[in-house]
């Protein structure tokens, strides 16, 4: 079992900064990260296809998804903010960290005293904290709300505080996640188990060749393949609306109905706070929604939520390049941005997306990053049979001692991840589990260190010429 | 000399015997009890006891960044291999446990064939070998060549013990490529044979019913769900005498080899004379863990 993952602030900015020195390797000039794509979001619409019901399903839906919730809808005691659409913002509803975190100023919303965590920057990626171990050295892994809501103005008598995340810091047993893009997410839960192992199985020798092995997290009530979160931990949306409601909000619902802090003081609703509703109030148009708990919803708006349309070629690289040198990573050590801060005005023309597209799959990107899958029989109108391009295998990989986190969830050990799906990643800002970089560049080359699957590839993306390098990542941005 | 001679009748026989319950190794001399991830470079070369293999690292090369613990599917990253020098090329050693492939039944030919299939399908890739035999220190091996965006790259591939042992070499250059497969040429034998030990037959699915006079189930142990790929060689009395866990946790490792140490099989005789024998199980619980 490979050690324990969380790096000093030295050692992480150290790993980095040796991916710049080495012969052949991205060495000084290197290829840019042309940014985050510009123009309008290729996300946020509902699937092609879907009925009228199943659109006024998917519209209502996304409105809850958006909801603010106070203390008295449910938030708390202890938060991460207040809304699905918070976190899940860029670059439409459903998707990934918005560019500026809304955590800092949810932090003394309505009357609350909170400190902003070091890790918590106004530029920096929406973040939730897990700790590492316990006090008495046993595993933990899991999350510590940054917030609570002792001092709102809604939540008069409570009286708790936040967690000790300086000293979390100091003692380097701290690790973080993002936001996981949702877009598409429906026609990913519509893939049969035996879609995902034959797709595994279907590219076993090509995957031998290049240091990698992968394997399907399982879930542990009935043994079928869990394929959502960072480490394909949960089972299907329901389960994650459930689990993230409660867990990053607060509010307990039918799928989690126990409050996580118990203290009698911050206690102020009946239990669950959100539950099927006998009459309908709200009128949205869909009585589907209107009647549904918001866990409901939720799952209804990312199951119906499109994939995020691929730019053309003329618009593929047109963004600004990251405005930030450096990301806050974890324990507040910095990595640095290989993209400077220049605008790249320059379109990435036909040929060059053409050519990073063979770079992807040339060098095996393409190995984990599965371009295809396809849905089995669905419920949802015109999804059945469908392939589609997730770039993801949805499988867990050893990440090696430079990403691992430490923190087990299901079958997936503390350096295991699943392959990240790469559908939309020309318009994410952050990057990584922890969202320590806004580079791919950087992000590519995170992907190396002692016991990394991904190790043979990033050896093959070092040996490509300079153009063919730029050629990828202008192929991922136009993603 | 002639008991060497007799022993490698008996191999001979008993692969003959092998073949009949499904595959079985081209049986190599080594060291028995090693293990396939136990291979290491040491004073410019990689020695891998288990796979009876020394390569010697091509001139200024060096170990590049260590690969992940063997998986579940029985896969392994031996070694990565870089130069010190400038960052031209690049060399992995891999090996694949044929009882535990995703592709359960590929042979070598059928998964280098497999492989060139799927590098064909790939835009942009060139063909520029197509798979050839050839032998190289006594290894029958399996060849293909392939280029694309400026990478080309050689898969030299061999079966050694019911695994699929892989050299995937990427360079540059063809004529960089070209120098690396000549290393090739160096690759000998970890051991000297007149004293190694005989390494045990392999045989698949050699832990049936017609083979084992006594049987005692794992209790549930650990995560479920999850595969747990175990080797082991039985020795000339059915015992086994060791046991390889190639992915399992503690907890699961202690209640199967509890569970092992009280198997018995019935002991496969060649010519009058006992055999060890190497065969995969695949574990995998489903139930919950006793308490």
């Amino acid at each position: 079992m490979l050690g324990v993952t969380v790096l000093s602030s030295a050692a992480l900015a150290q790993q980095a900064n040796s991916f710049f020195g080495r012969p052949g390797g991205p060495g000084g000039p290197g290829a840019t990260d042309p940014g985050v794509r510009g123009g309008t979001p290729g996300a946020g619409g509902p699937l092609h296809g879907l009925s009228q019901n199943e659109l006024n399903f998917f519209n209502a839906a996304k409105n809850v998804f958006n909801e603010v919730e106070g203390v008295p809808q449910g938030l708390g005691p202890r938060f991460n903010l207040d809304s699905c659409g918070g976190c899940h913002a860029f670059p439409a509803a459903g998707g990934s960290s918005p560019a500026t975190n809304p955590q800092v100023a949810d932090a003394t919303a309505n009357g609350a005293k909170n400190t902003v965590p070091s890790f918590i920057t106004a530029n920096g990626p929406v973040r939730e904290a897990r700790f590492v171990r316990n006090p008495d050295g046993t595993p933990d892994g899991g999350v510590h709300d940054l917030f609570v809501i002792t001092g709102r103005a809604d939540a008069k008598g409570c009286n708790i505080t936040q967690p000790n995340f300086a000293a979390a810091v100091a003692q380097r047993n701290i690790i973080f996640r993002i936001p996981t893009p949702t877009f598409g997410t429906g026609l990913v839960e519509a893939v049969p188990d035996s879609g995902l192992q034959a797709a595994l199985a279907s590219n076993a020798n090509l995957r031998a060749s290049l240091g990698i092995s992968g394997v399907l997290n399982h879930s542990g009530n009935d043994g079928t393949v869990t394929r959502f979160g960072w480490k394909a931990q949960n089972k299907s949306l329901l389960i994650f609306s459930g689990e993230a409601y409660n867990v990053e909000m607060g509010v307990t619902n039918d799928a989690f109905p126990n409050e996580r802090e118990t203290d009698p003081s911050c206690q102020f609703n009946n239990l669950p706070e959100s539950t099927t509703n006998l009459t309908n109030t709200t009128n949205s148009g869909s009585p589907a929604s209107d009647f549904s708990q918001d866990i409901v919803n939720f799952t209804a708006f990312m199951r119906m939520l499109a994939p995020p349309t691929p730019a053309s070629a003329t618009t593929a690289s047109t963004g600004t390049t990251s405005s930030s040198s450096v990301q806050v990573a974890s324990n507040s050590s910095v990595l640095p941005s290989a993209a400077g801060s220049s605008t790249n005005s320059s379109a990435a023309s036909t040929a060059t997306l053409t050519r990073g597209a063979q770079v992807f799959a040339n060098v095996g990107c393409a190995a984990c990053h599965v371009i295809n899958q396809t849905t089995g029989k669905s419920t949802m109108t015109g999804q059945t049979n469908v392939t589609f391009q997730p770039y993801s295998d949805f499988a867990l990989h050893s990440m090696g001692d430079g990403l691992a986190d430490g923190v087990s969830q299901g079958n997936a050990n503390g350096s295991q991840f699943r392959s990240a799906p790469l559908w939309g990643v020309g318009q994410r800002i952050f990057f990584l589990h922890d969202g320590r970089t806004d580079n791919l560049y950087v992000t590519i080359h995170q992907h190396a260190s002692r016991g990394s699957e991904a190790n043979q590839v990033i050896e093959n993306f070092n040996l490509l010429s300079l153009t063919d390098q730029q050629a990828l990542l202008n192929f991922l941005r136009s993603l | 000399m002639r008991r060497l001679l007799y022993l490698v009748m008996a191999i001979g026989l008993v692969g003959w015997i092998a073949w009949s319950y499904g595959s079985v190794s081209r049986g190599a001399v080594t060291s028995s009890l090693s293990n396939p991830e136990d291979g290491a470079v040491a004073n410019g070369r990689y020695v891998n006891t288990y796979f009876d293999l020394s390569y010697p690292l091509p001139p200024a090369w060096t170990e590049g960044l260590a690969g992940p613990e063997p998986s579940e599917s029985g896969y392994y990253v031996l070694s990565s291999l870089v130069p010190s020098g400038e960052h031209d090329s690049a060399i992995l050693i891999a090996a694949q446990d044929r009882f535990f492939a995703d592709k359960p039944d590929n042979d070598l030919a059928a998964a280098v064939s497999d492989f060139r299939e799927a590098m064909a399908r790939v835009d942009g890739m060139t063909i520029d070998h197509e798979p050839s035999e050839m032998t190289i220190a006594g290894h029958v091996m399996r060849r293909v060549d392939f280029s694309g965006v400026g990478l080309y790259r050689g898969m030299y591939a061999t079966e050694i013990r019911c695994h699929i042992v892989s050299f995937n070499l990427t360079a540059r250059s063809p004529e960089r490529l070209a120098e690396l497969a000549r290393t090739l040429d160096d690759l000998s034998h970890s051991t000297e044979k007149d004293t190694a030990a005989s390494v045990p037959v392999c045989i698949k699915d050699y832990a049936v019913a017609d083979n084992l006079l006594q049987r005692v189930e794992p209790v549930a142990a650990g995560p479920r769900f999850t595969s747990i790929p175990v080797r082991i060689v039985i020795d000339g009395d059915g015992n086994v005498k060791h046991t390889h866990f190639i992915h399992a946790t503690a907890e699961q490792r202690q209640s199967i080899e509890d569970a092992l140490r009280q198997w018995k099989f019935k002991p496969l005789r060649v010519n009058g004379e006992s055999v060890e024998v190497e065969t995969g199980l695949l574990f995998r619980f489903t139930s919950p863990p006793k308490s």
